[in-house]
């Protein structure tokens, strides 16, 4: 039977194939969207070095002004000064590794006359980035801890940026200017799939760092951060920056820039961390630092991702915006699959009279529906493939051009997983709202179209 | 065989109540040839509509082949209409784009039966009505009688014990007319029971039997039978 009424089914779509159209048209609309949406949310949501995001935690101390705004964006606010993250890293920590990230940008200058210098997105950290965060190496490797201390002249680049500047090949031992700088190339980043840059709260997908210097050469060479600064009053200007050049001054003011990230094997100790984050912003106290009221975090990246996208999904409009659509795509279709089968009820009646039951009708046309879902469902995952390019396209414009279409691939790729979901949702919602006309049609009187066909 | 006792239908709106049937007693005998006649409106369609289990009764009993059909849910009514009853509608009712082999099929897919089988009956029922070299043809490319013989094949493939024919000549030529009548006289000569709503007085005579109906009541007219109830208000 079921056969027989795949056949009927593939009949009547043949026969009121505009109405067919329409419907599914109207079913691939409100899927393209509602997949776009979800298949965005979906990449953003991947969590970021999943199999260690229990055992790095980022460690936050509230060291801001008494009339700073309160707490309600934990993942994107609170950072520390410089020296409290020196401090926490140097103390005896549970943690097995501290690593901190701030940013600048830096104008990077290969020497050679083919290539214009460029500004560069730079993360300023140190060694311990690099294992910490399991960043995969294409040439060369980290600088090492040596460096750390000494501040050497080191760069490591991404794949990108040595692309840019070597044309692929293996740059390690190169030089590069920064700014004035001379540095040496020590390594060149692989592709490095963390879905979501977290490591400097931007939780972004589109841009990525062009380079990574270490924090003690950024220093000893006056390499400025280029953010806005959480400073106290005493120590930003009108628009809250860091009132100079001055990058020593900058490191030992009562300025937040810097993110603390910890390693901390055993969850248990996270505790034992928070505990030395307690007594050491209290230390602090005693000297008169950190006036508000004691506000410490130690939260596992698997707890920030998860903060992060339940403040980025509320904000959403579109995540809003997509779902309703989908509903009224829904409700236009309750009334062209009504029209369609409305029209089928004289060969109802017919069948009726000829021994179908009720049940038998039911699954016919419920199979007729679920087709057109699938239907709908493969027209709506063409469509969230073209708004999926044109999305990516977007950000690449407001991205003023900094990533390329490549960047941002994997974040905009309708994988097999949001393709079944297109199709199931498809099929699922358009048995819900074919629920009615189905209902509407099989319990047409047998005998009410026999006599006026 | 059929057999009705004290049956009445009643349709009803927010505003009327209208008799269509009331108090019949009938009992119809297997192998025979039974013509309803009537003025329009007196209630014959929606006799045969009962007794082809299309419409329900509100009172009385209803016998098909010896099961009552009172109280029976959806689902085995449907399975007793596709196995004891064959249709012929005025309009013929066939599918327009299905092949004539495919609109035979209809009934027999609602049976149950298997390909081999299908394919035997409808390749038979068809050769019965004349028409097996064009199984594959569309009922748009026939005649209106072949049609109707199209619709009487279909009725006949699942060998039902009832035929039911709801003014099956009415929108054919008396030539057609004829031949479609001769056709079922000849099905009815192989043991099925017919009965034939008609207006037709002619052919309501070639029937072995005619009923009459007037505002819903039932009265015998040829008595062939022995055992028929005569009822008048």
């Amino acid at each position: 039977m079921f056969a027989y009424n795949f056949q009927l089914a593939l009949r009547s779509i043949r026969q009121r194939k505009y109405l067919t159209i329409l419907m599914v048209m109207a079913i691939g609309i409100g899927i393209g969207l509602l997949i776009t949406v979800q298949t965005m949310a979906y990449h953003n949501q991947k969590m970021p070095l999943a199999h260690k995001a229990n055992d790095i935690y980022f460690i936050q101390a509230d060291n801001r002004e008494l009339g700073a705004d309160p707490i309600v964006r934990q993942p994107f606010m609170i950072y520390l000064t410089h020296r409290d993250a020196t401090n926490l890293m140097q103390g005896q920590s549970p943690a097995t590794a501290h690593t901190t990230v701030w940013k600048s940008d830096i104008i990077l200058n290969s020497l050679s006359q083919e290539v214009r210098p460029f500004r560069s997105a730079t993360t300023v950290t140190n060694s311990s980035f690099f294992s910490m965060f399991d960043v995969p190496f294409l040439y060369g490797a980290p600088w090492d801890a040596q460096s750390d201390i000494d501040g050497a002249p080191v760069i490591v680049l991404t794949k990108e940026s040595n692309e840019l500047l070597f044309g692929g090949e293996n740059s390690v031992g190169k030089q590069l200017r920064i700014n004035e700088h001379a540095v040496t190339v020590v390594g060149v980043l692989d592709t490095w799939d963390i879905k979501r840059r977290f490591y400097d709260e931007s939780y972004s997908t589109s841009r990525h760092d062009t380079a990574f210097i270490s924090d003690s050469f950024a220093i000893k060479n006056n390499i400025m951060r280029n953010e806005r600064l959480d400073c106290l009053p005493e120590n930003r200007d009108k628009r809250g920056f860091w009132r100079t050049n001055d990058i020593q001054g900058l490191i030992n003011s009562e300025c937040n820039f810097v993110r603390l990230w910890a390693q901390i094997d055993d969850e248990s100790r996270a505790e034992d961390y928070e505990t030395y984050l307690v007594n050491y912003v209290n230390s602090q106290k005693e000297l008169g630092r950190f006036p508000r009221e004691m506000n410490n975090f130690v939260t596992s990246l698997h707890t920030m991702v998860t903060l992060a996208n339940e403040l980025r999904s509320g904000n959403d409009p579109l995540s809003f915006i997509a779902p309703l659509f989908f509903i009224v795509c829904l409700l236009n279709a309750i009334g062209i699959l009504l029209a369609k089968f409305m029209r089928k009820t004289s060969e109802v009646s017919l069948r009726r009279a000829l021994g179908a039951n009720k049940a038998m009708l039911m699954n016919q046309y419920l199979l007729e529906i679920i087709v057109i879902g699938v239907m709908g469902g493969i027209v709506g995952c063409a469509l969230a493939y073209l708004g999926l390019q044109g999305m990516m396209r977007v950000m690449v414009y407001q991205s003023d051009y900094s990533v390329t279409i490549d960047n941002l691939r994997h974040a905009f790729s309708l994988d097999l997983w949001m393709i079944s979901k297109a199709v199931v949702i498809s099929v699922i919602s358009t048995v819900i709202v074919g629920l009615y006309p189905i209902w509407r049609i099989v319990n047409i009187a047998p005998a009410s179209q026999l006599k006026s066909q | 065989m059929l057999k009705m006792q004290n049956i009445s239908k009643i349709f009803r709106t927010e505003l009327i109540e209208t008799h269509a049937l009331r108090d019949v007693n009938l009992h119809i005998k297997k192998g025979e040839f039974v013509s309803i006649t009537g003025p329009s409106g007196s209630g014959k369609t929606t006799f045969l509509n009962l007794a082809g289990l299309l419409e329900t009764f509100e009172e009385g009993d209803y016998f098909l082949d010896g099961v009552n059909v009172k109280g029976m849910n959806d689902n085995q009514i449907s399975a007793l209409r596709n196995e004891k009853i064959g249709f012929v509608f005025q309009s013929f009712n066939l599918i327009p784009d299905l092949p004539l082999f495919d609109n035979v099929d209809v009934p027999l897919r609602y049976r149950g039966f298997n390909r081999k089988e299908r394919k035997e009956r409808i390749e038979h029922a068809l050769e019965t009505v004349g028409l097996s070299a064009r199984m594959q043809h569309l009922p748009t490319q026939l005649s209106g009688g072949q049609q109707q013989r199209v619709a009487i094949a279909r009725a006949i493939a699942g060998e039902p014990a009832f035929l039911l024919a709801d003014e099956p000549t009415g929108n054919l030529d008396s030539m057609m007319a004829h031949s479609v009548m001769e056709l079922l006289e000849d099905i009815n000569k192989q043991g099925t029971t017919i009965i034939m709503v008609t207006h037709d007085d002619q052919l309501a005579k070639r029937a072995g039997r005619n009923i009459q109906i007037f505002d819903g009541q039932v009265s015998d007219i040829n008595l062939d039978s022995s055992d028929v109830l005569v009822k008048r208000a």
